[in-house]
């Protein structure tokens, strides 16, 4: 039932514009990144680890969980539609795989914005002229980013589905990650789940440590995507949709 | 021209009933709220007579963050009923499309209205807790006045995209690269910085910063306001408006 409620997703999600917003709006940060990176030389002494921290310091701090929130509003955009609520809760599938159908697409949406931020990451660096190709601990840091991006993912969608309103949950998104940021400051980022990618990406470049606190970090994330999907399903499950 | 359009804004005022919109500007001044908190409490007693001056110096950079997001937010909540339900053919044989832009246009005003004193409100109450000192009124009117007119701006275009999108993707969309945008117009050397409308907010702060690297200490200083600039601004603004309302009125339903 899994895999037909993937299939479904997946033909909803044909010529969406989802994929354009998620291969264009990290080539903002690249551009305007790369461009602070290049104005700045005399005091961006690090290279590749500089350009890094230009490049995804804003992405990760304040406008990942946006952009994931305006995926999940899409990706919950029919249903809130209509009578469509009505259609997808007779459906003789279980609610859990629905839920579950979604956020399969939206974690494969979420590492492709990560695979394409590395790409562009990468091309910045070779037109800013830095040697040779990227550090690896850059490879593990956008897989870690995208492993702290998955509670964002599941709150973000358990907000869309419960919200009807398409730009409330985008809203929502952007306060948490500010939160985020002071959460981080304050060395508690792993009590928040939108500080979780920040730490995750070592976008500031002092969380050195987290290779030695991965799993506070790993537990953190477990967490909170249990804790948001199964309040997700029991909303499902237990209460009244509005159609 | 009031009298004719006071039945169409009570109409406006009708459809956005209990939609509870005005939750998205409190939500953003409660955090607001937190973030004021959080500065003060890592402020030392010696910093507390120039705390004006710092919340007018960092206050822009934060609103370049987050109000082109809430406006985009706003300008969604506010249009989406017409373009979720397909009503404009049926609304445009008792309204002119024009006056239904501008309907509109006021009443997502009001929510930047009531945002901006809301933001007035808290500085008065957090530089009074502190007993902040370097008050100029000055310098707070005219962050308020630039606050409001530059997301008035930004309100025009999000509303028109939102009007004519039958995707709020595109236009929420357009509110995150906005923000991106303008947080890093401010990194920008000045003539770059100028064409990226979502940087203003920045722009026309009248409080600069001098971080001494050896003492560590933080000076604040005047900037004079920039008359020329914001004059610009505001006709800028009003051809934007024109342009937008003129795009909205030709858009075959």
């Amino acid at each position: 039932m899994l895999i037909q409620c993937i299939r479904a997703e997946k033909q909803k999600l044909r010529h969406s514009l989802i994929l354009p917003a998620c291969l264009f709006i990290p080539v903002i940060p690249a551009v305007m990144g790369t461009f602070n990176y290049m104005q700045n030389l005399g005091i961006l002494k690090s290279q590749w680890y500089s350009l890094w921290t230009q490049h995804t310091l804003f992405y990760a701090s304040f406008f990942f969980a946006p952009l994931i929130g305006l995926y999940c509003s899409y990706i919950w955009r029919l249903e809130h539609r209509h009578n469509n609520w009505n259609r997808i809760m007779t459906a003789p599938v279980p609610v859990s795989d629905l839920f579950f159908g979604k956020l399969v697409w939206i974690l494969l949406i979420t590492l492709l914005t990560q695979l394409w931020t590395g790409i562009l990451y990468l091309i910045s660096g070779k037109l800013a002229g830095l040697p040779g190709i990227f550090p690896p601990e850059i490879i593990i840091w956008i897989l870690r980013g995208t492993l702290g991006a998955i509670p964002i993912c599941c709150l973000q969608l358990f907000l869309s589905m419960r919200i009807r309103s398409f730009s409330i949950p985008v809203g929502i998104g952007l306060i948490g990650s500010v939160l985020g940021v002071l959460f981080n400051n304050e060395g508690i980022g792993i009590f928040w789940p939108y500080s979780l990618m920040l730490l995750g990406m070592n976008s500031n470049g002092t969380n050195e440590s987290i290779l030695k606190d991965f799993l506070p970090f790993l537990l953190s994330v477990t967490v909170f995507s249990a804790f948001f999907c199964l309040a997700a399903i029991w909303n499902l499950k237990h209460r009244d949709v509005k159609a | 021209m009031i009298r004719c359009l006071s039945p169409q804004l009570h109409a406006e005022h009708q459809k956005i009933r209990h939609t509870k919109a005005l939750l998205v500007p409190l939500g953003f001044l409660g955090f607001y709220f937190l973030w004021t908190m959080w500065q003060i409490s890592s402020m030392k007693p010696d910093e507390f007579p120039t705390g004006y001056a710092m919340l007018f110096y960092q206050l822009p950079v934060m609103n370049a963050i987050l109000l082109p997001l809430m406006i985009s937010v706003i300008a969604s909540r506010i249009c989406d009923m017409e373009v979720k339900g397909d009503t404009l053919k049926l609304l445009y044989t008792i309204q002119k499309p024009g006056s239904f832009f501008d309907c509109k246009y006021l009443n997502s005003f009001r929510y930047l209205v009531f945002f901006t004193i809301g933001q007035g409100l808290l500085i008065l109450f957090f530089g009074s807790l502190k007993k902040f000192g370097g008050f100029r009124s000055e310098d707070y009117f005219l962050y308020l006045l630039t606050v409001l007119i530059v997301s008035a701006v930004i309100l025009v275009i999000q509303q028109t995209l939102s009007l004519l999108s039958e995707n709020q993707l595109f236009p929420l969309g357009v509110g995150i690269a906005g923000s991106f945008l303008g947080l890093f117009s401010m990194f920008f050397p000045v003539p770059v910085a100028r064409f990226v409308l979502w940087g203003y907010y920045a722009a026309f702060s009248t409080v600069g910063m001098d971080w001494n690297k050896d003492t560590r200490i933080i000076h604040y200083y005047e900037i004079p306001f920039p008359t020329h600039k914001f004059i610009l601004f505001l006709a800028f603004g009003v051809l934007i408006f024109l342009l937008c309302r003129t795009v909205f009125s030709k858009k075959e339903v």
